[in-house]
């Protein structure tokens, strides 16, 4: 414990000094920027500032490229609430329960509750990374293909619990997003599946394009199906912050979020996409009143927003302790501390005690500036709502188009955009939730391959799941749900599920 | 915001999009420059795309702006490129794999795509030679320990790549093939997770180039049995290579700069030159000094011939792994 103070000290040393501060604070910026435009996301944004941070010192840079990428996990949550278009892939489930609380006049409160919780969160994981980095990253290198198989398996069953609609209904949308997933080459063998020589489709379907024309473009399609005599409420001013009640009911999904996200982030290759479903699942599965969600439930709002916060610090765990890249984005920041001369790696700590300890500070300084910089903004952004839908709305579909493109400078992927926004309109019109199709095509390709590299290992054999730890537990807590949802069916228990369905009957 | 304003304000925008200044377009180049990465960020061609174009600029005289045009393993950036106006404002960066696409495209029946006809090698700028690693927990401490082991159980150990036909594919398949050896592939989703599947046991052996893989070398977690290059590298000066330990295999993960067919040759020397002053220029080989490589730059005539050696290399590799049923 002695070191770890005596680190930090060393650590806030570095991060106070004004220079740093400013460069944190121009990273929070331009984060919150990128997060909060659809298309840009944190990706592209370090991408276009890596050569600007040639003239700086290490430690400088890193801490402006890492204050984007946790920043744009601030700003993604902004369009999702407002418009529900997600912002960047984490943001998707915020789309539905955020957006239903605008429409109900309480926008300001899904915005402060999203950045408070995002606050807590990325705290929360600042925290985490400080005490128990090391362990933690050897402990993640331990998730191999099979592993990730049976983390998956469970994410998918989770997937039943997690739907606005029957589960019917929820199967198969994730049953679609699976099938849409197994477009593109085959890993394994070369081969191509459903791509008609279109080099674009070899990679598969993007998750951007998929969502922002689902929950975007379907949405705005829609809209002029139904009356729309302003019925989205303009809060006014002092109805902007959230009652007591609503915070009371968001204390316990931030904790849960908190950990559950930072849990999944230090995984190397998993998304942080992933850490928001299963938040909203487990928020959705604990609550004493499920059937609010997708109607704005303040609990749909806090638990995955404040989970891809944390797993975007956890992402870190195994970048700064081991030099391996969790995703797309630390992979940039490890180029970035490369071309600084800083090879991450094991022996960083240790070699750069400044950059690493400085970094970590100043990511505790970075989340107070997020938090000071978004709630401000909250009423600002809220104003968006009063402008008339006849302009909002081909504005939006401009941003979509631009967004979507500037994600691979693909035409493809713009195209695939406008077909999801016409599928995402005929989903709607049915009453299918679109969300559990994201999900089936995020995991779809993760899911082959580890199986199909799990199987590998074991020249074939099944038993592989069986005899590694960490995928028998992860197996045996599949079943034991299965079991659970299995035996309150037998016994015609008139569950949460049963109650939700006859409300919906009923409804309709 | 009023009707009035949003009309005014679209007026503007669309007004500052026409008046775009049109400069005379006699001498080259008179606009920005664009390299297609067709990687995705942080991949090996960013990470030399990005200190090149910083010291490119005030050579040129024009800003270069670095597209990622990442899919396919490559293959979409270089594809567009190929069809992109040969009149060297659209050049490609790309690697090592560039060569074996047509190869793998002729192997499946598929159309071919492009082949390297289509594009006029500029310069190379890095060539940094693969090493072949084992992680902590094998007991091999020599490449003969290791070949002896792998020859008592074929197929007992396992290898990660970057992806099938990929740049760390390649190399280990012509090895396995000179040392009659047999083992099992995991391709994975890049060369990061290539590296994660190693350091947690998963794989055993990698084959990477020695940037990718310095800081684990460093640290202990992974250890080099042989080096890919002619020479021995300078990073591993202890690390013997495969041609010293008679296997006649050489594999290096390169990174040149390459313009569409038919951009004219007045172009190509502007190009040229500027390359050349660019790989001299201290800040450029400092970065890539950082990197744990040295600049390794060839001019094009050169480039063009050790490219074509390099891709028969790449074709062969291609071949000997063959198509997979699936």
């Amino acid at each position: 414990m002695e070191t770890v103070f005596d680190s930090l000290v060393l650590g806030f040393s570095v991060a106070l000094r004004p220079d740093i501060l400013w460069f944190a604070f121009l990273g929070c910026l331009v984060g919150t920027l990128v997060g909060m435009l659809p298309g840009i996301g944190p990706l592209a944004g370090i991408s276009i500032l890596l050569p600007l941070t040639f003239g700086l010192d290490a430690t400088k840079a890193i801490v402006m490229l890492a204050g984007i990428y946790y920043g744009s996990q601030y700003g993604g949550s902004t369009t999702s609430i407002l418009l529900r278009i997600p912002g960047e892939a984490a943001s998707v489930m915020t789309c539905i329960d955020g957006n239903a609380m605008a429409k109900k006049g309480r926008a300001g409160a899904a915005l402060c509750i999203a950045a408070v919780g995002s606050f807590i969160a990325g705290t929360f994981g600042v925290l985490m990374l400080t005490l128990i980095a090391p362990p933690l990253a050897i402990f993640a290198l331990r998730f191999g293909p099979p592993e990730y198989t049976a983390l998956l398996t469970l994410g998918l069953i989770f997937l039943a619990y997690m739907s606005t609609t029957s589960l019917v209904r929820t199967l198969l949308m994730a049953a679609l997003g699976l099938l849409l997933g197994t477009i593109g080459i085959d890993v394994m063998t070369g081969h191509f599946r459903f791509s008609f020589n279109i080099p674009e489709l070899g990679d598969g379907i993007g998750i951007v394009p998929v969502a922002v024309g689902l929950f975007g473009l379907g949405e705005l399609l829609a809209t002029p199906s139904h009356q729309v005599v302003g019925d989205v409420k303009s809060p006014r001013l002092r109805e902007l912050l959230p009652t007591r009640e609503e915070w009371r009911q968001s204390a316990m999904p931030i904790a849960r979020g908190s950990v559950l996200g930072f849990l999944i982030g230090i995984i190397p290759g998993s998304a942080h996409i992933i850490a928001s479903f299963l938040s909203y699942a487990v928020e959705r599965r604990v609550s004493k009143h499920p059937e609010e969600f997708g109607k704005g439930a303040v609990a749909g709002v806090a638990g995955p927003e404040s989970a891809n916060n944390s797993a975007s610090t956890g992402a870190f765990v195994p970048m700064l302790a081991l030099g391996i890249p969790t995703g797309p984005v630390t992979a940039v920041l490890i180029a970035a501390l490369l071309i600084h001369g800083i090879p991450p790696g094991p022996t960083l700590v240790n070699d750069h005690p400044d950059v690493f300890w400085g970094f970590v500070a100043s990511m505790y300084v970075g989340n107070l500036m997020l938090l000071a910089l978004n709630l401000p903004l909250v009423g600002v952004f809220v104003n968006l709502l009063r402008v008339p839908y006849a302009y909002l709305y081909p504005l939006i579909i401009m941003f979509c188009l631009i967004g979507v493109y500037e994600v691979n400078h693909s035409i493809v992927d713009v195209w695939i955009m406008l077909i999801m926004g016409v599928i995402g309109y005929g989903l709607k019109k049915f009453g299918f939730d679109p969300a559990p199709l994201v999900l089936g095509l995020v995991i779809a390709p993760i899911l082959e391959m580890s199986l199909r590299q799990s199987l590998i290992m074991s020249d074939g054999h099944w038993l592989i799941f069986l005899q590694r730890p960490i995928a028998l537990t992860l197996l045996v807590i599949c079943v034991g749900l299965l079991v659970l949802s299995a035996t309150s069916f037998v016994l015609h228990r008139r569950d949460w599920r049963a109650k939700l369905a006859a409300a919906e009957t009923s409804e309709s | 915001m009023d009707r009035r304003s949003f009309v005014i304000g679209s007026a503007a925008s669309a007004a500052a999009l026409i008046t775009r200044p049109s400069i005379a377009q006699d001498v080259y180049p008179s606009r920005p420059v664009t390299f297609v990465n067709p990687f995705p960020p942080g991949g090996a061609v960013d990470v030399v795309a990005r200190p090149l174009a910083a010291v490119l600029e005030p050579i040129i005289k024009q800003p270069v702006v670095i597209e990622t045009k990442a899919g396919a393993a490559g293959q979409v950036g270089a594809q567009f490129a190929a069809s992109a106006k040969p009149d060297g404002y659209t050049l490609l960066m790309h690697i090592v794999s560039i060569s074996g696409f047509a190869e793998v495209d002729k192997l499946f029946g598929r159309p071919v795509k492009f082949t390297r006809d289509d594009f006029i090698p500029i310069a190379r700028f890095i060539a940094d030679p693969m090493v072949l690693v084992v992680n902590d927990q094998q007991p091999h401490k020599t490449l003969k320990e290791f070949v002896d082991d792998a020859k008592k159980r074929p197929n007992g150990m396992i290898f990660s790549s970057s992806g099938l036909y990929g740049a760390l594919h390649l190399p280990t398949a012509l090895f396995m093939k000179a040392a009659g050896i047999q083992m099992k592939h995991l391709p994975t989703a890049g060369g990061g997770p290539a590296l994660t599947a190693i350091l947690g046991n998963n794989s055993q052996v990698l084959v990477s180039s020695i940037a990718a893989s310095s800081a684990q070398m460093k640290a202990g977690k992974l250890r080099a049995l042989a080096c890919f290059g002619a020479q021995r590298a300078p990073a591993v000066p202890n690390v013997p290579t495969m041609k010293e330990l008679g296997y006649n295999v050489e594999f290096y993960l390169w990174v040149g700069m390459f313009a569409p067919k038919g951009t004219p040759v007045p172009i190509i020397t502007t190009l040229r030159d500027a390359s050349r002053k660019a790989a001299a220029d201290d800040k450029f080989k400092q970065a890539m000094k950082n990197l744990g490589q040295d600049v390794a730059y060839l001019d094009q005539a050169e480039f063009k011939a050790f490219w074509d050696a390099d891709a028969k290399r790449v074709e062969d590799a291609v071949r000997l792994i063959g198509k997979l049923e699936g």
